[in-house]
């Protein structure tokens, strides 16, 4: 049988290494813990070597973390009644707006009316971004002057898709930290007055410790349905997909791999799975 | 004094202290446990916080505590000295004419962080002008142009010119008698090659006094690797450390000043051009220890 002070040191090791990876530490331990109690008086006899028992258990702990099943993108986009109105949300310089681009042209690629609304009505330089991206695209694009109001944005778009048969609405919103109380207030707004279809949380693949506060209280001002990882091209192991999984419930449903349109993958718990434990 | 302001676990494992005068190893291995935990989750690079943490352990158990210092004082004293040495004081910026360039990863902070310096020149009574070299992203000319006009500086940017290096000579010419010119380029990460190379080409045209790496506070471990990559292809003097206003501790920085022997310059706390502060260690040293 394995004995704890066996395990002592191969966890402590796997601890930091999922540290490394940025699992946020509390969810490490939590992860550490459980394999602590799975691994304790198993008998050798049934798992081959000690060494390859805790590398699968690893796999298997990561995987049950991440892999929370939940919905598929593809098929609920076709099962929902349209419009389907689709809300981004998360902290400033993410890539909320690029993985819009590159949703929109991922939807019209299937065959999909899309509109592009442009909910950031703050940040410097947000509607010509968003207005050049869908000229390139060949989408519609709704944004209302600088300092407006982005419920209102997004409420018109959903107003211009139900009037022209458009079948999906991507609405941005402005980048805006967790900390920030009246601007998570008006998220909650945007979310009351509009009632999205589904609200996807983007965070990046390269963040570290801070990953699981934001995604907790984005969640908490408007519920996520869904998160998008960006910047996994960008060489961090995206160990935030495992704490935003563990403090969310909610499945990642794509990674963003690059600043091209096409840039753009369905997420396999898989990858980073092996991307941590390599 | 600066760590005041400390973690509750670890406040609590140094009150354990007081009133000794003399540690044990048991002692001194709880608190660097402690502090090794505060560190990971400020996001200090794993090496890092081991390197530091050991350098900590030999010289609580080494050192005899000056006369009249409690254990816990003297603890502390070694963690702050330690964290000093490693982050030093803030880069140095001559109040002079200078070109100042920003680099970093995709959505950084870099295009803000620009206009902010120059805001913060312009305080300082000098003449600044921002030039945008990003071809790249969409809107970026219009966000560095609209956040010139809030900061009230002169800017340089062309619309229609795909080519970076092109645009940061044009702008050197036409900024000229500006005293202090800060030039911001496209995001990109260390395994972009090309976009390295871009960089590179960028900064033989400018001929930096100072190349700032900007790098968000709440980025993960990958900050070493990043720093790294920076470094090698055109040094890096400096680093500025954005969106401080949220719950991040920006603990990456301090693998990026250890890889590039460079130091923090500015710390940026919110998207307006007002929003920046330059580097003090106290308190950036409380943030990391103190949750
Ligand atoms: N390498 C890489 N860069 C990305 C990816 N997604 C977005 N970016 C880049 O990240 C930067 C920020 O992207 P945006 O889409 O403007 O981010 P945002 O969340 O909308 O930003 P704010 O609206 O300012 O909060 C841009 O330079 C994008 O090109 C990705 O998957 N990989
Ligand atoms: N809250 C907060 N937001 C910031 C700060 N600095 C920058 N931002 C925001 O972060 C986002 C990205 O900033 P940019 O200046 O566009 O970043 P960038 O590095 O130029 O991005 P790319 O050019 O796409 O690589 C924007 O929403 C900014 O308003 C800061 O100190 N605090
Ligand atoms: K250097
Ligand atoms: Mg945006
Ligand atoms: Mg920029």
């Amino acid at each position: 049988k394995i004995t704890e002070a066996e395990l002592e040191e191969p966890l402590e090791q796997l601890e930091f290494a999922l540290l490394e990876g940025d699992v946020e530490m509390s969810v490490a331990r939590d992860i550490v813990e459980q394999l602590r109690e799975e691994l304790v008086g198993t008998a050798r006899a049934q798992v081959k070597t000690g060494e390859i028992v805790v590398e699968e258990a690893i796999g298997n702990a990561l995987l049950d973390v991440i892999d929370v099943g939940g919905m598929d993108f593809d098929e609920e986009i076709a099962a929902r009644e349209k419009p389907v109105t689709i809300i981004f949300t998360g902290v400033n310089g993410v890539g909320k707006t690029t993985t819009i681009a590159k949703l929109g042209k991922y939807l019209d690629d299937r065959g999909y009316d899309v509109v592009l609304a442009n909910g950031d009505t703050y940040r410097a330089g947000a509607n010509e971004q968003l207005q050049e991206h869908a000229d390139n695209l060949g989408l519609k694009l709704i944004s209302h002057e600088q300092g407006g109001d982005p419920a209102a944005v997004i409420y018109d778009a959903v107003e211009y898709a139900e009037a022209n048969e458009v079948d999906v609405v991507l609405g941005d919103t402005a980048g805006r930290l967790h900390t920030a109380d009246d601007l998570m207030a008006q998220l909650e707004k945007i979310d009351r007055v509009v009632g999205p279809d589904m609200t996807i949380f983007a965070d990046e693949a390269v963040a570290g410790q801070d990953a699981t506060h934001r995604a907790k209280q984005f969640n908490d001002a408007a519920e996520i349905d869904g998160v998008v990882l960006t910047k996994a091209d960008a060489d961090s192991q995206g160990g935030a997909a495992i704490s935003i999984a563990e403090v969310t419930g909610k499945p990642i449903l794509f990674l963003g791999t690059g600043q091209g349109y096409d840039d753009l993958e369905k997420f396999d718990p898989e990858v980073i799975v092996e991307r941590l434990t390599e | 004094m600066v760590l005041d302001d400390l973690g509750s676990s670890l406040r609590g494992s140094l009150d354990q202290l007081r009133g000794k005068s003399r540690l044990d190893e048991e002692d001194v291995e709880d608190i660097v446990k402690e502090i090794q935990r505060s560190l990971l989750q400020a996001d200090v690079s794993v090496d890092l916080v081991m390197d530091l943490s050991e350098d900590i352990r030999q010289r609580a158990l080494d050192e005899e505590p000056p006369g009249g210092t409690s254990a816990r004082d003297h603890v502390l004293r070694i963690v702050y000295e330690e964290l000093v040495d490693l982050v030093g004081e803030s880069t140095d910026l001559p109040l002079e004419d200078q070109t100042i360039m920003l680099a970093g990863l995709q959505g950084s902070g870099k295009t803000t962080t620009a206009a902010k310096m120059a805001w913060w020149f312009s305080k300082k009574g000098l003449r600044p002008g921002v030039i945008q070299t990003d071809t790249f992203r969409p809107g970026a000319y219009d966000q560095a142009k609209q956040m010139a006009e809030r900061a009230e500086v002169d800017f340089y940017g062309e619309p229609d010119n795909d080519n970076p290096v092109e645009i940061a000579e044009h702008g050197m010419e036409e900024l000229s008698d500006v005293d202090v010119l800060i030039v911001d380029t496209a995001g990109r990460h260390a395994l972009e090659e090309t976009l390295i190379d871009e960089l590179e080409q960028i900064e033989s045209v400018v001929e930096p006094d100072r190349n700032l790496l900007v790098l968000d506070a709440a980025i993960g471990q990958g900050a070493k690797e990043q720093a790294d990559r920076f470094d090698g292809a055109v040094g890096i003097d400096g680093v500025a450390i954005t969106k401080l206003d949220g719950t991040a501790k920006g603990g990456g920085a301090l693998a990026a000043v250890d890889r590039t022997d460079s130091s923090i310059a500015f710390l940026g706390t919110g998207e307006e051009v007002q929003d920046i502060e330059r580097f003090e260690p106290d308190g950036f040293i409380s943030r990391l220890l103190g949750m």
